[in-house]
């Protein structure tokens, strides 16, 4: 109820005392009853008050503690620095193996197309050529380096994230399917797998029979039991 | 009957390394005539306009995958017969059913060697 309505409500209620019968004992009685609820009434709403303002406390420490928690994930810089750091020596991975795959590949292509006319000189060709392909190598060591790097970042933010997750009490929230993540359902696109291949050439082969011999509908549905 | 070496041959690869490792290998196996492609869709549209002896194919490519490949050349009355092998690293049990069900004539676990691929294509095409 709107506050000038009260007032007038306030109003019209004195001056019906005043222009009542105040020796009539039942409004005397009246008068008790009504003083006890408003002091009932007042207690009831200063509790609500508390309550309210304790509640309101809550969520400001809360939003204060989540703002710290946040801050202490350092998101800009993960997301300006450590991040596209990791991409790039991702990136520089990928670059350095195809450059040196490439290089080795083209160095034995030299060499199985080299002429063989002549031993001495073939023998010379092909020692220069090995030295190339010792040369390409030395990939490896960088690359190593580079992988450490982007491995220490992931453990950063996994650890960051989990300090995160353990304070805010937060928990996993199921994910709406992507079409990109349908479509890898379908297409059955799960990637190479970690320690090796899960089912190993041997077994594709007996699935296959390497004898030309093949599997029927119920060899294949007991693979799945 | 006698393997046709003169055959093309279609890899399927979007890792140009690996498409160079496989049509080196399969030079020195007999095979000259290699074309490639770098996934499923330019595969498919290469297979329309040439008869190919044999498909080697990786699965996991954009935006068609070997696999959706697979199932288009199965379902095609023309193309249907082709010799197809799927060379990847999808190794779960799921990929090779599946890949055996969709009608792929022998599979190969990346990394693989010279002497495992002449041997699945030998028991695709016959001694070489």
């Amino acid at each position: 109820m709107p506050s000038p309505e009260v007032a007038t409500k306030v109003r019209d209620a004195i001056t019906a005392l005043k222009g009542a019968d105040l020796k009539d004992p039942r409004l005397g009685e009246v008068l008790t009853l009504a003083s006890q609820m408003s002091e009932a009434m007042q207690m009831f709403f200063s509790s609500i008050d508390r309550s309210l303002f304790d509640e309101m406390r809550y969520i400001s420490s809360y939003i204060q503690r989540t703002r710290l928690e946040i801050s202490n994930l350092r998101p800009n810089d993960l997301s300006e620095d450590r991040i596209p750091g990791a991409g790039a020596e991702l990136h520089a991975v990928v670059q350095h193996t195809a450059e040196a795959t490439n290089l080795i590949m083209a160095v034995a292509e030299d060499v199985m197309a080299a002429d063989t006319s002549d031993p001495a000189a073939y023998q010379a060709f092909v020692s220069e050529k090995m030295m190339e392909i010792f040369e390409a190598c030395t990939f490896q060591d960088i690359t190593g380096q580079r992988i450490k790097k982007v491995v220490d970042t992931l453990t950063h933010i996994e650890q960051r994230l989990e300090r995160f997750a353990s304070v805010m009490g937060v928990e996993d929230a199921e994910l709406e399917e992507t079409a990109e993540d349908k479509r890898k359902r379908e297409n059955l696109l799960n990637g190479p797998a970690l320690n090796g291949p899960e089912v190993a050439q041997d077994d594709i082969d007996a699935l296959f029979g390497t004898e030309g011999a093949s599997m029927d509908q119920s060899d294949l549905d007991a693979l799945f039991d | 009957m006698a393997v046709d070496m003169n055959a093309p041959v279609l890899v399927v690869d979007d890792y140009q390394t690996m498409v160079r490792i496989i049509r080196n290998l399969l030079k020195q196996l007999g095979f000259e005539n290699v074309d490639e492609a770098a996934d499923g869709r330019e595969a498919l549209e290469k297979m329309k306009k040439t008869k190919y002896g044999l498909v080697i194919s990786d699965w996991n490519m954009e935006p068609m995958t070997g696999y959706e490949l697979l199932r288009e050349v199965r379902a095609d009355e023309i193309l249907k017969p082709t010799p197809f092998i799927m060379v990847t690293a999808e190794s779960k049990t799921e990929n090779v059913i599946a890949a055996k069900k969709a009608g792929v004539n022998n599979y190969i676990v990346k990394p693989f060697n010279a002497q495992t691929l002449k041997a699945k294509i030998a028991s695709v095409l016959g001694d070489f």
